[in-house]
């Protein structure tokens, strides 16, 4: 069942389908930075009042976590004027099958400060920096020149909108790696250090950027900030799914007639997404598998989607995750062999090589999964690839083993017989322990 | 006080510690690689893993719930936790590989990793047989490798500084030589480029990684890929003894181990007293070994024709005997023991002249706080206490000039080239020189010269710039029968090479020399006055039990970490 109520009369909010909204002019004539007046103008808002707004909204992080933003807003110390500290926005949108945050970032930027805006208001933070991947070029340069017209309109600096609120947004461009948008090494990575997580605990709200209580949010988390303001919690909490609310940018893509990004209520049927917002399967085909939230999240086949909708709880009964809703959609001619060899590509690349097991571990998967999509594999290496993601997971400083070995085994475990076909016949048994005894 | 349990066996343990440094000093052998005791531990190699519970609290009380026979119930970690960067707190469990199945397993596996894109030559790897990464393979790793596939190729012999050889692929990327240049040695010369499992350390563009500590990162490597340009391809560890004892190029008396193989010193390396130098050991002390080789004289020569010792201590006795004390001038030595200047001293005493004093070697700038000092003597602070004091080269000099000396006594010294003098100014001077090396300038007006064993031959005491008093052990031998030398030598390497009961014995390079608590007393057995000793130990016992700057400091006090005497506000 669809918990996103009448999605074909949904009014786009995040994106809404107005001309040049990235332009200062016409994002204040769309009720743009009313927020942030309301809040620094009216003796209706407080930080703990806004804080509380958006844990009534029920907003969780967009960036892929999934926590509940509200919350991590309380986790900041009490302000101590001596002791600076950070906001963080995490625009380093890397991961394949997520191109979302883009959207916001090329048409809809002022939202985007605004919500910074009104998140350092909440926790009592003077700096924000915005982390951009850095091959969102273009869009960088506009929006450096957009954040100037902000200031020069007094909405961004000193004692905005002629309050006692002062706040400085600084857009940092990243240098192209995928682990700078794991939080930790966002920070270190802004400090102008190698982009290296960092061990939690500490926590960012304890020790961020330059050791400072620091948040980090998703773009689309904070763009969603001004829209729970402007019309109350409750208004967002009604949204979609009861346990998972509010606005969803879906980004789909792969074998479907209208790949892109969409914005809808959480909770939409998959099928839906499919069939009628994406345009059906592409040639007419039969949908085989998708990965509905990023490539680290589980792949689902064809037949385990059945009723089940886009939310965090929805899609964790179903055996995945909902990721940042990036959906990959996978008809039937695709190999599933050479996806997983595609994706252990991507970490065996991406695998910033901190940690032994993530270092050395991501380059055989891809090792062994290459060689069985190239017909050179033995149906031993199924279960040595199974070994070593038991032999990564959760042995790491940062999520990325896990996001690594996750899509292999259950990529494997959902799709056993493509792998098999494509194996070598082989003389030992599968489930023999050669050498590990 | 809090106690831990450590594979059910329960430690108490009073303020902050990390898990790994505890378990390591408790005995419980966790294998690691990243982790420095001296450094910020990054937990990135995931080799300490181990499972961390805590007693269960009930929510309401805040009690610690416990089961039907009492025991606290615990509650167990999800995920396996890195010793290293955990905190110890009360109540802790911790199991280790030695109770549990499952960090049994992680560490075999993290070890497979490791060793997968590892090149494995360890047959021509200098690191081979101290090398915490073929020990814990042993130790802990799995028997085989299920890797098939052709391993990641890196750079190769990078000379990254003068000093120090870079092979990225022996280098499993534990961040400690980064680790150590950004937070030790504080010269950020050393970075991790590339990513993934490409990545290796290297000086950024334009950098030489020449800082006068980087030989330092050879030590703490925990695999092969960082050697040393000095040593590498020299000689395999279980070919030389190591001997611990003290550094004798700066002030500071950093403790090191001396190598040795066929009565050469190899190479020097850092011995860990948490007083003096911690875990480092400057470029300069690991280097200036050579000394100890080369140039090294063969017997001693009286008009510079070799002659028997026991006509040389009588040559030298011939020199002093007879002259007017105030007209000999005896010369010290911040190079020599405190044992020898003391005979050396009491000689003086005996034949009438006036206390020794010792040329400085001091060289401004040089020092830096840290480990390198002014001063290029080891044991200055040692003489300074004996009532030796500094005299300059121009006092000397003048002295000298004036027709006052007419026997320069030199013990361990080169005045000629220190600037006091001329060879051509000693002519009329009769020169009794003990001396190291035969590049010693002074030689050539020597009448008698006496070559003397080195720090590294002798047994002795250096009393370091503040005021720590340490012990010198021998480290090779000598030529000829010396029964104190030969039971230090066993005691300290009973089970190594080097002791005539061990089959890698051998008699190459021996130096014919002798130690100053031999030749003084011999000189002076010779002039008449007898100064008769058991040995250094017992010259030791004498001055620490007459000379107060100097109490405390017997043998046995000192043992291998030394001890620090009373400030006697005297600076060297």
């Amino acid at each position: 069942m669809s918990k996103a109520g009448d999605w074909r009369n949904y009014k786009r909010v995040l994106l809404p389908p107005v001309k040049d909204l990235h332009k200062l002019d016409v994002y204040e004539a769309h009720e743009g930075y009313s927020a942030l007046r309301e809040i620094l103008t009216t003796d209706k808002w407080d930080p703990t009042s806004v804080t509380d707004e958006v844990k009534k909204s029920g907003l969780k992080g967009r960036g892929g976590a999934g926590f509940p933003t509200g919350l991590k807003w309380s986790f900041m110390p009490p302000i101590d004027p001596d002791v600076p500290r950070f906001l963080c926005c995490n625009g380093d949108e890397s991961e394949p099958g997520t191109f979302k945050d883009r959207q916001l970032l090329e048409y809809n930027p002022h939202s985007v400060f605004e919500g910074m805006l009104i998140a350092s208001y909440a926790m009592g933070i003077k700096t924000g920096f915005l982390y951009i991947r850095g091959e969102f070029a273009d869009w960088i340069t506009h929006m450096e020149a957009e954040l100037e017209k902000a200031y020069d309109k007094g909405y961004v600096g000193k004692n905005i909108m002629g309050s006692d609120f002062s706040c400085d947004i600084v857009i940092h461009k990243g240098a192209g790696a995928y682990i700078c948008g794991e939080e930790s090494s966002l920070m270190n990575s802004l400090e102008g250090k190698r982009a290296y997580p960092r061990i939690k605990p500490p926590f960012p709200a304890q020790k961020g950027v330059w050791g400072y209580p620091t948040t980090i949010n998703n773009v689309e988390t904070l763009a969603c900030a001004p829209l729970i303001i402007r019309n109350g919690g409750e208004w967002y909490a009604g949204i979609g799914a009861q346990s998972h609310p509010g606005p969803v940018l879906y980004g789909i893509s792969g074998h479907v007639n209208r790949p892109g990004v969409y914005e809808y209520p959480t909770g939409m049927l998959i099928s839906d997404l499919i069939y009628e917002v994406a345009g059906g399967m592409r040639g007419g085909k039969k949908l085989k598998a998708l990965v509905p939230g990023g490539s680290s999240t589980p792949v689902l086949r064809a037949d385990m989607i059945d009723g089940v909708t886009m939310d965090a709880d929805s899609l964790r009964e179903a055996g995945s995750m909902m990721g940042t809703s990036g959906m990959l959609i996978m008809d039937e001619d695709t190999d599933m062999v050479s996806f997983l060899r595609r994706i252990t590509h991507f970490y065996h690349h991406e695998s910033c090589g901190q940690c032994t097991p993530c270092r050395e571990g991501t380059g055989w998967l891809e090792n062994i999964v290459t060689r069985i999509d190239e017909g050179e594999g033995n149906l031993r290496d199924l279960d040595l690839l199974m070994d070593l993601c038991s032999q990564m997971e959760g042995r790491t400083v940062c999520a990325l083993a896990d996001a690594a070995a996750w899509p292999v085994r259950y990529t494997i475990d959902r799709f056993r017989d493509e792998f098999e076909a494509k194996c070598k016949p082989s003389l030992v048994p599968s489930g023999a322990d050669l050498v590990m005894a | 006080m809090p106690t831990i349990t450590i594979d059910n066996q329960t430690f108490e343990f009073e303020g902050q510690h990390g898990l790994l440094q505890f378990c390591l000093d408790n005995g419980v052998d966790l294998p690691h690689f990243c982790y420095h005791p001296a450094m910020s531990a990054p937990a990135n190699c995931r080799q300490c893993l181990v499972e961390v519970g805590m007693p269960q609290r009930d929510r309401a009380t805040g009690e610690i719930s416990t089961d039907e026979d009492g025991n606290p119930l615990i509650q167990f970690m999800p995920k396996l936790q890195t010793s290293c960067s955990m905190q110890m707190a009360d109540g802790m469990v911790v199991q280790t590989h030695r109770s549990s199945e499952l960090v049994k397993r992680a560490q075999k596996d993290t070890l497979e990793f490791l060793l997968i894109n590892h090149p494995l030559d360890c047959p021509i790897c200098d690191q081979a047989g101290h090398c915490p990464l073929q020990n814990q393979a042993y130790k802990h790793g799995p028997e085989g490798s299920r890797f098939e596939f052709e391993k990641v190729h890196k750079p190769k012999h990078i000379d990254l500084g003068p000093r120090v050889v870079l092979d990225g692929e022996r280098c499993i990327n534990c961040t400690r030589c980064v680790r150590f240049t950004r937070e030790v040695s504080k010269s950020d010369q050393l970075t991790i480029i590339e990513r993934g499992v490409k990545n290796y350390p290297m000086t950024p563009p334009g950098v030489e990684f020449n800082e006068p500590y980087s030989m330092n990162v050879i030590d703490i490597c925990p695999v092969g890929a960082l050697t040393s340009k000095d040593h590498r391809f020299k000689a395999r560890i279980w070919e030389m003894s190591k001997t611990a004892s003290v550094s004798t190029v700066g002030a500071k008396g950093s403790n090191c181990y001396y190598w040795v193989k066929d009565n050469q010193i190899m190479k020097v390396t850092p011995r860990t007293n948490m007083d003096v130098n911690e875990f480092w050991l400057a470029d300069e002390e690991r280097l200036e070994y050579r000394k100890f080789n080369e140039d090294r004289p063969d017997g001693p020569t009286v008009e510079g024709a070799p002659v028997s010792w026991e006509l040389a201590w009588k040559a030298a006795a011939d020199c002093l005997s007879g002259v007017d004390g105030s007209r000999i001038l005896f010369l010290g030595s911040a190079w020599a023991t405190v044992e020898d200047n003391y005979l050396l001293a009491k000689m003086a005493d005996a034949v009438g002249a006036s206390a020794p004093v010792y040329l400085p070697h001091v060289e401004e700038g040089h020092g830096d706080g840290w480990l390198r000092t002014d001063d290029r003597t080891p044991n200055a602070q040692g003489c300074e206490r004996l009532g030796i004091h500094a005299a300059s080269a121009q006092d000397l000099k003048a002295r000298l000039e004036a027709g006052e000396i007419d026997v320069l006594y030199v013990m361990e010294d080169d005045p000629v080239a220190s600037g006091v003098c001329s060879v051509a100014d000693l002519a009329g001077i009769k020169v009794v020189l003990h001396h190291y090396n035969t590049t010693n300038q002074t030689l050539q007006a020597a009448d008698v010269a006496l070559p003397a064993a080195m720090a590294v031959e002798t047994v002795g005491t250096f009393v370091n710039v503040d005021g720590h008093a340490q012990r010198l052990r021998p480290a090779k031998a000598i030529a000829g029968v010396n029964r104190t030398l030969s039971m230090e030598i066993g005691k300290c390497r009973a089970d190594r090479h080097g002791t005539p009961f061990d089959k890698w014995y051998n008699e190459s390079n021996l130096i014919n020399c002798q130690p100053g608590w031999v030749a003084l007393p011999a000189v002076a057995a010779a002039l008449g006055h007898e100064m008769t000793y058991k040995g250094p130990k017992q010259i030791m016992e004498e001055v620490s039990a007459s000379n107060p700057a100097f109490k405390g400091a017997t043998y046995s006090a000192m043992g291998e970490l030394g001890v620090r005497l009373e400030s006697t506000g005297v600076t060297a």
